[in-house]
């Protein structure tokens, strides 16, 4: 009796899994084999498949515009990154100090990470329009912003960092908040000034929260299109914005060499799951500051 | 399969506190010095925050003869409608990616949610052999970036048939999400046994069970993760512009981006598509905006 209940409960369990077992299996584990596949073969979508062996792979790596794409990439990920995460903490500094209005600021401050990147990428696009943009209005300058090789991927870089810094002071502040109030009272008792609690007392115990907020950045500024593809089509002046994501859609959906940008899409996976184990690495070995 | 809009391999966030509770963090009260700086701050960031909406408002409602003479800051004199009509007359019919976007929100919320429900019990509270093998491949999954997903997807959907079609559009998304099913196997865990064996013992089947115990005790997680899938979804981007052609199945970001190219220059009009773009999502956070701001800080969606 008891084991027949427990195989009727196996079966219910297997039954309530069935609908997401199949989304993961056709959706994101199927296509891990497929992009696999493609990378060994040449296709353009409308002639047959042609197996090539690994000469994708040695293309890609020859392949200046791929190249040029890690570059832009990295040079991206460096600009947006430390500018955030500063910024970030700065304001949830300024908005954890207990004065009235904070919890108005902090909302304000999170709109741009709802909306549409694609949409604000739009917007930017005009704010950064030579002629008849808000930008030179504003400064009465007549730059190109986004045609000028040196100006393009600083202005696409502050528009990722003016979306995504209201996210990231919002776990900055979680994190401030959560730093136990005799800590900082001890701190003060030893007469420790504001600038010193903050690099000696909060900054080290904020290490998960930078942390979890520098490998989410991380990830997401690896993959960045929406608002790059608004900003810049077809990678910018010169290639000056074409990141990789960009580059994996101009491969594929431009120039039709699914294989080549199937290599394109592995060596990214590839990144970011480095970036992911370095993480756990990190996690399992964290400090915990346990004061009970 | 996974929202869009969540990164892979997210940690879970260190530490997420009610962030609607502010404490203070020093007792008593800072100099005013200190306090008109801190202002200073914080309506800069203000300012910055907000203007590109307002500027990008302000020429929605301004006509293309202002736009054309007047500087780009000028108020609009007379505040015009004209982009909007002409957005949504009959030929360009901003409706239809509008109708569209909205279908497919809500097949993904409710296909998602519903799914990943089922097999976030099926973690939590039902025994069976594979069962910790399973979720350890769920979890894994979690690290396949869409960019990897994106050009198989495209070629084995176009393969079926299935491009650009409103199934190409939801397929992908609609059997759930890992991520949604981690949160819920984690909220379902703490879910006390008496509730659930005293239903059983009422004669209550699985799916009895699911639908009048643990679902109303559910009801925070289940709002947190609407909102994320609603607002990934609306603003979903680089899928729908790849499985879609030509305009019956554009979405609002797709159809946005198709008259930016188009209209080049044209920026009363596109501004107009970008108000639109943000309307029901601002508004959605306007009467939201706790549960949206703490549903952020628990999943960490992005």
């Amino acid at each position: 009796m008891a084991s027949k209940r427990a195989r009727r409960e196996a079966g219910i369990g297997y039954l309530l899994l069935a609908p997401s077992l199949f989304g993961i299996l056709a959706f994101l584990i199927f296509p891990i084999l497929v992009v696999i596949w493609l990378s060994l073969n040449s296709w353009n979508l409308l002639s047959p498949a042609k197996f090539v062996g690994l000469e994708n792979f040695v293309r890609v790596f020859q392949d200046t515009a791929f190249l040029r794409s890690m570059t832009v990439t990295v040079l991206f990920v460096l600009l947006v990154i430390p500018l955030q995460t500063a910024l970030g903490l700065f304001s949830a500094t300024l908005l954890t100090r207990g004065l009235p209005g904070s919890g108005f600021f902090r909302v304000i401050y999170v709109i741009p990470w709802i909306c549409a990147p694609l949409a604000l990428g739009v917007v930017w696009k005009w704010i950064f329009a030579p002629t008849g943009g808000a930008l030179n209005a504003v400064l009465g300058t007549n730059t190109s912003w986004l045609t000028d090789p040196a100006l393009a991927l600083p202005a696409v870089a502050a528009v990722s960092i003016w979306s995504q810094v209201g996210y990231v002071t919002l776990f900055f502040m979680a994190g401030l908040s959560a730093i136990p109030a005799q800590i900082l009272d001890a701190a003060r008792i030893d007469g420790s000034g504001p600038w010193q609690t903050f690099w000696l007392v909060k900054l080290p115990l904020l290490r998960p929260t930078m942390f979890f907020v520098l490998v989410t950045g991380i990830i997401s500024s690896f993959q960045a299109f929406d608002s790059i593809y608004a900003l810049t089509p077809n990678g910018g002046p010169q290639g000056t914005t074409d990141v990789i994501a960009t580059r994996i859609y101009g491969e594929a959906f431009q120039s039709f060499n699914l294989g080549r940008a199937s290599v394109m899409a592995l060596v990214l996976f590839v990144l970011l799951v480095a970036v992911t184990l370095i993480q756990q690495l990190y996690f399992r070995k964290r400090i915990t500051y346990d004061l009970s | 399969m996974t929202s869009p809009k969540l990164t892979p391999a997210q940690p879970l966030p260190p530490s997420t506190p009610d962030l609607t509770r502010q404490r203070r963090i020093r007792p008593g009260r800072p100099r005013a010095a200190a306090a008109i700086g801190t202002y200073l701050f914080l309506v800069a960031g203000f300012l910055l925050t907000v203007s590109p909406f307002v500027l990008s408002l302000m020429t929605a409602i301004k006509t293309p003869g202002q736009f054309a003479s007047e500087p780009a800051l000028s108020l609009p004199s007379p505040v015009t409608g004209e982009n909007f009509l002409q957005l949504f007359s009959d030929d360009r019919n901003f409706w239809a990616p509008i109708a569209v976007t909205a279908q497919v929100v809500v097949v993904i919320v409710v296909g998602q949610l519903g799914f990943s429900v089922l097999a976030g019990y099926a973690f939590a509270r039902i025994e069976f052999r594979l069962r910790d093998a399973l979720f350890w491949v769920y979890l894994a999954t979690l690290m396949v970036p869409q960019v990897v997903t994106i050009i198989p997807l495209y070629t084995v959907l176009s393969q079926l048939g299935l491009r650009n079609t409103f199934w190409a559009l939801v397929l992908p998304f609609v059997f759930g999400s890992p991520y949604a099913i981690f949160l819920l196997r984690e909220y379902f865990r703490f879910i006390p046994e008496d509730l659930i064996s005293a239903a059983r013992l009422d004669g209550a089947g699985t799916l009895r069970i699911l639908w009048s115990i643990v679902l109303p005790l559910s009801r925070p997680i289940l709002a947190t993760l609407t909102i994320i899938t609603v607002v990934s979804h609306w603003n979903n981007f680089l899928w729908p512009l790849i499985i879609t052609s030509g305009r019956t199945w554009q979405t609002v970001t797709v159809a946005t981006a198709g008259l930016q190219s188009q209209y080049n220059g044209n920026w009363t009009l596109v501004m107009a598509a970008t108000t639109v773009a943000f309307a029901p999502l601002l508004v959605l956070f306007a009467v939201f905006q706790k549960n949206i701001i703490s549903s952020i800080a628990i999943t960490g969606f992005k």
